[in-house]
């Protein structure tokens, strides 16, 4: 285990930043934290880097309690959401800055330099200023300090959100392949739900400082923890209805075709993501109310008893807004959630489960 | 249209008048200066052109002592001057501890006092300190200034704290990040307070007047006024020449740095 972090809480005055975190990451892991602004993510980091004292417990990395350890003791590098380069050094002077803080000696530092320069592609601007290099550029020497310090932990503080989208997706590819080449142990912060799903071996989503889910990106996606997780995961977001009381069990709307014999449906939500619906001769009838054409897909907006949910289709789809469809899908791919708690329900065979929870059998019959 | 242009000419013929006006003395001291005493109170184009006059000051008075002393004194000042401020700024910009405010508040009203009114309780504090007539005396009490610390904190509360976080990060103590990081990154700044702490304690006159009795100590402000003195007969040739020996190194200053001067201030004021 390389880090190890156990019931950290952090408040500031009366706001409670992170209320009680625990999750660790395994050696050569890239974990990533991901959450909607507030959410308490950044405070985590910073108090896993050591810039912020915790309010309770602990913090371990590779083996070492390091609570209560000033950064550079930690072992750690740090990237910056601005970067945090200084402005009035060059790119060398900068990349070099920490070795020469710690004295490393100068054949040392040069043969660094070199390695860094080039697995960043940095050569030939070593002498510039930072304000002279382009957003991208700066990223590089920013990664460029972190990587030569050859600490084993990295941790990112949302570092591609001041590029634009296409730079985005390739650094995005170069700091996974570099995190996988060097062994590097990462933890990236981020708000951006693809950047997540696409780096992380792992997840943690957290909200109003505390974890929601923590697991690996293909459970996010397929068994979100709670209605949260579904909506926040997935572009566009899971669909997710309230289920409708009908002869003999719930149904989408009220005296609809049964979907689930014997269910309470004041009790539960139905949820299934856009691409798993399809459009049919037959099944759940729901009227066209807008599409959205992106090329290789398009978005069909239909309406169920006043819910809207969006049936992702291959290609080109001409349906014109007013018409009604007929939406099937397989039982499988259907996610239901407490409505009281929103939480996942997991236990998908809805029959017994009614059965044992509710024992007067279906409602209304 | 038109008026504007008017408006805008007047502009401009106001502002040399003021210029010239303002530059009165100092050209009529150049006249004075570089002419015989004959010239001195009147203007004849065609008067021949002397150095003596400045032969003469150079020799009537000990001129060369008064610059160091003056060189002495405004270096020593501004040199503790950055270090103090430096100091108290870092500490008041980046640090939390109880009392800041009211330390902060405090340091702002010495703003307000002016150094005048300080003669008497200053020159008993240089006198238990057996500094009378010393050229530490004459620095002493300027060192902690108020205006410097002001300045320096609200330029260190500009840089981006996270510069500070990626040094500490990497390693850096206290120091090292004030050094190689604020102090650096506020180097306009510094110049400029520079300047302004140089010219004010080089055209000192009243403290230096008060602290300093004899030829040793005396800076240039005071031994010009002692050269200049009707005790000594006025010559205002030699008067002149003097004078300019004495603002000629500031002026000088000025006319090399006076753009980063003027935009390190008008930078200062817009943040």
């Amino acid at each position: 285990m390389q880090i190890e972090i156990r019931d950290v809480r952090k408040d500031y005055g009366r706001v409670q930043a992170v209320r009680g975190v625990s999750f660790s990451v395994e050696e050569g892991q890239l974990l990533v934290i991901l959450g909607p602004s507030g959410c308490g993510k950044t405070t985590l980091l910073r108090l896993i880097a050591g810039l912020e004292p915790v309010t309770s417990g602990t913090i371990h990395i590779a083996g070492t309690d390091v609570t209560h350890l000033p950064p550079v003791k930690r072992n750690i590098s740090m990237v910056f959401q601005s970067y945090a380069l200084f402005p009035h050094l060059n790119v060398r002077e900068n990349i070099i800055f920490g070795l020469k803080v710690r004295k490393v000696p100068a054949d040392e530092i040069e043969r660094r330099l070199k390695r860094v320069v080039d697995l960043l592609g940095l050569s030939g601007r070593l002498d510039s200023k930072p304000g002279e290099l382009s957003g991208g550029m700066q990223q590089r020497v920013a990664l460029g300090r972190a990587i030569i310090a050859e600490k084993p932990v990295t941790l990112m503080d949302e570092p591609l959100s001041n590029l634009d989208a296409k730079l985005r997706n390739s650094m995005r590819r170069e700091i996974c392949s570099l995190q996988r080449r060097l062994g590097i142990t990462m933890i990236y912060v981020t708000h951006d739900q693809v950047e997540a799903m696409t780096m992380a071996d792992r997840i943690v989503l957290m909200r109003d400082g505390q974890i929601v889910q923590d697991d690996s990106p293909e459970n996010f996606y397929e068994r979100p923890a709670n209605t949260f997780v579904a909506r926040f995961i997935g572009t566009p977001p899971m669909n997710i209805v309230p289920l409708c009381p009908t002869q003999g069990g719930a149904a989408l709307e009220p005296g609809g075709r049964l979907l689930f014999p014997g269910m309470d449906p004041d009790r539960y939500l139905f949820g299934i993501r856009p691409e798993n619906l399809r459009l049919a001769e037959s099944g759940q009838p729901a009227m066209v109310t807008g599409r959205e054409y992106l090329g290789s897909d398009t978005f069909v907006s239909c309406e169920i008893h006043g819910q809207e949910v969006i049936v992702r289709t291959r290609g080109r789809r001409n349906i014109r807004e007013g018409t009604v469809v007929h939406l099937t899908w397989d039982p499988g791919d259907v996610n239901l959630f407490d409505a009281r708690t929103q939480e996942r329900v997991d236990s998908v065979v809805p029959a017994r489960k009614e059965g044992r929870e509710n024992p007067a059998g279906s409602i209304g019959g | 249209m038109t008026s504007s242009g008017f408006w805008s000419k007047l502009e401009t013929v106001a502002a040399w008048m003021l210029g010239i006006l303002w530059a009165m003395p100092l050209l009529y001291a150049i006249w004075a200066a570089f002419h015989p005493p004959a010239y001195a109170v009147n203007f004849d184009l065609t008067a021949p052109v002397t150095l003596a006059n400045f032969w003469e000051a150079w020799h009537t008075a000990p001129f060369a002592r008064y610059f160091i002393n003056t060189i002495l004194y405004t270096t020593m000042t501004t040199a503790l001057q950055f270090v103090l401020c430096t100091l108290a700024a870092y500490s008041f910009a980046c640090y939390d501890w109880k009392g800041k405010d009211l330390v902060f508040s405090l340091i702002l009203v010495q703003l307000m006092v002016m150094p005048d009114q300080l003669l008497v309780v200053n020159y008993q504090t240089m006198s238990a300190l057996q500094l009378v007539d010393t050229i530490p005396a004459i620095s002493l009490p300027y060192i902690a200034s108020a205006f410097g610390v002001f300045l320096l904190r609200q330029n260190f509360k500009q840089v981006p704290l996270a510069l500070a976080e990626a040094a500490r990060i990497e390693g850096a103590g206290p120091l090292r990040i004030l050094l190689k990081i604020y102090v650096p990154l506020s180097k306009s700044v510094y110049l400029a307070y520079g300047l302004v702490s140089i010219s004010w304690h080089w055209n000192n006159f009243l403290w230096p007047l008060v602290i300093t009795n004899s030829a040793t100590t005396r800076p240039l402000t005071v031994g010009l006024a002692i050269f200049g003195s009707p005790e000594n007969g006025v010559n205002f040739a030699v008067v002149s020449a003097g004078t300019l020996m004495s603002v000629a190194p500031l002026l000088i200053a000025f006319l090399l740095f006076q753009r980063q001067f003027v935009q390190s201030f008008m930078r200062a004021g817009i943040k």
